[in-house]
């Protein structure tokens, strides 16, 4: 019997045909996305009334960072509930860092996917919005037309620039977050928060206390650049775009401050949290006894469940605290366009930017001084935890954020200067 | 035994049964039959398997069609030798995966040979066994923090009987340097896959020849070396084959329970991946194609020696 012959012509017969039909139908896959779906409906932001319309039974699927159990539970309830009043479903997607939204965004560009996306609405600022408009990947020119736009401050810098990337109406403001240090009082007095140079005389008194997450998690981030603010004065002399001559100099006395308190920090330094998550069960299950938070806000509602110590409280270190906007951008290709509008329109609403920081403590995207007299004394009559810092002293001492360059640099070379060193 | 239709239809040699009529497609060419059976698990394995390893590739090569000024190259793989986060990985991975894979090994087989000893609870200890197999890492790899982390709930015992001074006195199993909570969730979710593996293998006949080597006066140790252990060895490799290529590949487990330096190759990876300046994501795609092509190269040499293995015993 020849097994030789009727394997070739067995290969001959079946095997080309085939090959040839699984290249097909891989080609038609990644096609699918242009060929298949209709052109999307040209959404006019300036009609409002067409854009309620269009948004009426869409579900609108919202990509945000999903670590803070407080917000999650504002958002699937209380802006839910409002945006339902709209005939709008949410969807909130919780993922572990917003770079996942990105990349899935990114990811449906490439494979052709203009139109019909799966990704409508993402809560987002400095270098991951960078990222997107390297990439063109944002629907732009809509922020500035949304009715509630009208309680913005656009004359400040704040809400027209993102990490030094102009807006260009690309994203809409929702909520500034002013970071904090959150210390158990009854491991550190107030002499130990007053300033960094105090925190880290503390930490060297009492070893395997304090830690960060390991940038570039996104509070992980802010603590190195806290200590930068504090090693060089301020944000100024880094003020505007990269620039290498100024940063080096700079980084260098940042990594020597960094590296020598290492030793004292949680396992010796050998190691960091990979998120803000794990430092703050660390904080929970008693490991340590302070960490930075961009919450401040939520740690009260932390403590009132007993998952903090009930003697946790808030200081600003004496070189400031960092402060910066946080937005929701719409992905040009976004299936849910409408309803994505809606969306941001109703985060910039006075009563959710209320209901927010009654929740939340996160401080108002919008200007007050815009809103009415009435909204600005439910603002005041919030009652606080005394865990949590009053509004006053969060924004006394408020630093702006470096430019992304500046951001993705420090997170870059913490990496080979502290974690690998 | 006779070959059916041999004159018409020379390369089917299965035999089948003789006395029922074979229901035939005769209108349908053969390679068109085939293709079609094919077609379904083809479609997976090129579209999921092939088009990604290819996008990994091209990637890797700094294909990216949305960002300009940028041709291919092999700049990747050469930043790729000189990264330290790379070099310390693989180390890391190599270690963290072959522990692993020995241990499940060792303790599979063994769990299987004292299970089919048991009487009246095997059947429930097997079931127990089977029930490990449902739990998804994610879930292992927080119960191992809930379980043996400085905060967790051995850490707590010890302090509450006066063992350790404070939690942080409890030695550190997980988020530490050698990868020891990585490993415990691996063997602790992998040694019932190999076990359930063996027990098949066990199930299969080998009681009979055990007690032909005890008629020729073999003891227990010369049946455990001379019929049971060869027995197994094929199914149990090929089990172990599977288990390193996954613990080498796999994320979650050592995102969770491991360092974010040294990282294994996995994490090392996605960290590349969400590196928001997307000119790193040709490094993070060159990582993904080390991890395959160091996967591949443990499969075809365990696919050499296994055909070389069973070569000899024929």
């Amino acid at each position: 019997m020849s097994t030789t012959g009727s394997t070739s012509r067995f290969q001959q017969k079946w095997l080309r045909p085939l090959t040839a039909i699984s290249a097909g139908l891989i080609a038609l896959t990644a096609c699918a996305g242009a060929v298949g779906s209709s052109p999307p409906k040209v959404v006019d932001p300036q009609d409002w009334a067409d854009v309620l319309a269009q948004a009426k039974g869409q579900t609108v699927n919202w990509y945000m960072y999903g670590g803070d159990d407080t917000l999650n539970a504002f958002v699937t309830g209380y802006v839910a509930d409002r945006l339902r009043e709209r005939g709008v479903t949410l969807n909130q997607v919780r993922i572990a860092d917003t770079s996942d939204a990105v990349n899935a965004v990114l990811g449906e560009r490439q494979a052709g996917l203009t139109s019909g996306g799966s990704v409508d609405a993402v809560w987002v600022n400095g270098e991951n919005f960078a990222t997107g408009v390297q990439a063109h990947l944002w629907l732009c020119g809509w922020a500035g037309a949304l009715p509630n736009s009208r309680y913005l401050d656009f004359t400040s810098p704040a809400v027209t620039s993102d990490f030094g990337v102009p807006v260009h109406g690309c994203e809409a403001a929702w909520q500034q977050a002013l970071s904090a240090l959150v210390y158990d009082s009854a491991e550190l007095s107030a002499a130990n928060v007053s300033s960094m140079s105090a925190l880290f005389a503390w930490a060297r008194a009492h070893p395997g206390r304090f830690t960060y997450p390991a940038p570039p998690d996104f509070t992980g981030s802010l603590a190195v650049r806290t200590v930068l603010y504090d090693t060089i004065g301020g944000p100024r002399t880094l003020a505007g775009p990269f620039d290498p001559a100024r940063y080096a100099p700079a980084a260098s006395r940042l990594w020597q401050r960094l590296n020598a308190v290492e030793p004292a920090l949680w396992r010796g330094g050998s190691t960091y949290p990979q998120t803000q998550v794990a430092v703050e069960r660390l904080y929970g299950d008693g490991e340590i006894s302070a960490f930075f938070t961009y919450g401040p806000g939520a740690v009260g509602d932390q403590a009132k469940k007993g998952l903090f110590p009930a003697s946790t409280r808030e200081a600003v270190l004496a070189g400031g605290n960092i402060v910066n906007d946080s937005f929701v951008a719409i992905p040009a290709n976004a299936a849910h366009r409408s309803a994505a509008l809606v969306l941001a329109n109703t985060l910039q609403d006075p009563q959710t930017q209320l209901a927010l920081y009654g929740a939340e403590g996160a401080h108002p995207a919008i200007d007050l001084a815009k809103a009415s007299a009435s909204l600005r004394a439910a603002f005041a009559q919030v009652p606080r935890s005394p865990s949590v810092l009053p509004l006053a002293a969060l924004t006394r001492h408020a630093q702006p954020e470096l430019a992304s360059g500046y951001v993705s640099r420090l997170e870059q070379d913490w990496k080979t200067n502290v974690l690998q060193r | 035994m006779s070959i059916p239709s041999g004159a018409e239809n020379p390369a089917t040699l299965l035999p089948h049964p003789t006395s029922s009529p074979r229901v035939r497609l005769p209108t349908w060419p053969r390679w068109a039959r085939i293709t079609l059976l094919l077609l379904p698990a083809l479609l997976v394995v090129a579209v999921f398997f092939v088009g990604g390893v290819a996008q990994a590739v091209a990637q890797s090569l700094g294909y990216q069609p949305f960002l300009p000024g940028h041709g291919l190259s092999l700049d990747a793989y050469r930043r790729l030798w000189h990264d330290p986060a790379v070099r310390a990985s693989l180390l890391l991975t190599a270690r963290v995966a072959l522990l692993s894979t020995v241990a499940s090994a060792v303790l599979g087989v063994a769990a299987a040979l004292l299970i089919r000893r048991l009487a009246r609870t095997r059947t429930v200890v097997t079931r127990l066994v089977q029930a490990t197999l449902a739990v998804p890492h994610l879930v292992g790899a927080l119960c191992m923090l809930l379980l043996i982390s400085q905060g967790g709930l051995l850490s707590r015992l010890a302090h509450a009987v006066g063992l350790t001074a404070s939690p942080a006195a409890f030695p550190a199993l997980t988020n530490d340097g050698f990868g020891w909570g990585i490993i415990a969730e691996y063997v602790w979710k992998e040694t019932p896959f190999l076990t359930v593996i063996a027990l098949a293998v066990l199930a299969g006949g080998a009681a009979d020849l055990e007690n032909v080597a005890s008629t020729l006066r073999a003891n227990g140790w010369q049946r455990l070396r001379h019929v049971t252990l060869p027995l197994l060895a094929p199914a149990v490799a090929a089990g172990s084959v599977l288990v390193f290529a996954f613990t080498a590949g796999s994320y979650e487990v050592p995102y969770l329970l491991g360092q974010p330096y040294p990282a294994t190759l996995p994490v090392v990876a996605y960290q590349g991946y969400q590196n928001t300046d997307l000119r790193a994501r040709p490094e993070a795609m060159a990582v993904a194609v080390l991890i395959t092509v160091l996967t591949a190269l443990v499969v075809m040499a365990y696919l050499a020696t296994a055909s070389r293995l069973s070569r000899r015993s024929l």
